[in-house]
């Protein structure tokens, strides 16, 4: 057992992680979540504004496709909290595509439920508190991103060997 | 350039960063899955405990404790292959979860310049399992009785009398030895 070395060099080992690393698997778990989320508040809003009462078909169809959104925007989050890293680059850029789709999302809907002549103030008020925690999301990963580079140039002193 | 400037790196999304902390690590964390697993595991394992890590990594809040973090996925992942490989061995997994600490007896490292490194390397296989991870994170690893404690997710104690047990071991082992030759 004294002499033995692993099979897999470090090489083979980092080339194992590209899966887990690549760049495609991380968009696609941050559009799983963003379209899932959006896809439920839009439907609740579009199923909220309707000026009478629905039939009961109708009601069923509707909260069968917000289920199924929910699903996916939960599925989202699974991935992002245990089988994709989203490093602190990536939580900035993963952010600002969720402020870009609420703002998009809500707009759509203020536009939709403004023509539409009912429940318009309740409608503002959810895409509102949408817009309002995708930008605390951003404001907290550049936040996040910031002290990491502060730590990183804490740690560099200014050297410039160790400086990138 | 330091572990912790390499984590900070690798968790902005440094991917060079990221590569140059599995190279450094990668033979530590082998060498301890090898010791508690036989070699044919130990690869699937280590490559299993490294994309836990990648996965956790941007989620370690103290980067300047990577060492016991490291170690205690690798020792999460260790464990769930010994739990698949023993299902029906609970002589030696059940122990590993529910382990009782024994009182100190007061031995102090009686095998403390009986063996170098090498010698307690060859002789660790005939270590329980509990002792010998202690045993290799504490004198291979060279992680602190605090670090190991927080690794194997017990008291500082109870990694102290898991040590004292397997240098009570490795001297019987030794002396075994001696009497055979």
């Amino acid at each position: 057992m004294t002499n033995e070395e692993p099979r897999a060099s470090a090489p083979e080992i980092v080339a194992g992680l590209h899966g887990t690393l690549s760049a495609r698997a991380r968009l696609r778990a941050v559009a799983i979540l963003v379209v899932g989320l959006a896809g439920a508040v839009f439907l609740a809003a579009l199923w909220w504004t309707e000026p009478g009462p629905l039939p009961v078909l109708t009601r069923v169809a509707f909260g069968l496709m917000m289920v199924f959104c929910l699903i996916w925007a939960v599925y989202g989050i699974w991935l992002l909290r245990s089988r994709v890293p989203l490093f602190a680059t990536d939580r900035v850029v993963a952010a600002w595509i969720g402020l870009a789709a609420s703002a998009l999302t809500s707009s759509l809907l203020v536009v939709m439920t403004v023509q539409r002549g009912s429940g318009a103030w309740a409608v503002i008020v959810v895409a509102t508190a949408l817009v309002a925690v995708a930008a605390v999301l951003v404001v907290r990963a550049h936040r996040h991103r910031a002290a990491l580079l502060r730590r990183e140039h804490a740690l560099t002193g200014g050297d410039p060997e160790l400086l990138e | 350039m330091s572990d912790e400037l390499l984590v900070v790196r690798a968790q902005l999304g440094n991917r060079a960063a990221l590569e140059d902390l599995v190279t450094r690590w990668q033979r530590p964390v082998w060498l301890y899955v090898r010791r508690m697993l036989d070699a044919e595991r130990a690869d699937d394992v280590a490559q299993e405990a490294w994309i836990a890590v990648v996965r956790a990594l941007p989620r370690l809040r103290e980067p300047d404790r990577f060492a016991p973090w490291l170690f205690t996925i690798v020792r999460r992942a260790t464990l769930n292959r010994m739990r698949r490989q023993y299902a029906d061995r609970h002589d030696l997994v059940g122990d590993f979860e529910s382990d009782v600490d024994r009182p100190h007896d007061g031995i102090r490292d009686p095998v403390d310049g009986l063996m170098d490194r090498a010698e307690m390397v060859a002789r660790l296989a005939g270590i329980p399992v509990l002792e010998r991870e202690v045993l290799v994170l504490h004198y291979l690893e060279d992680l602190s009785v605090e670090d190991c404690a927080q690794v194997c997710g017990v008291p500082a104690g109870t990694v102290k009398s898991r040590l004292n047990r397997a240098r009570l071991m490795l001297r019987a082992h030794v002396e075994e030895e001696g009497e055979r030759t």
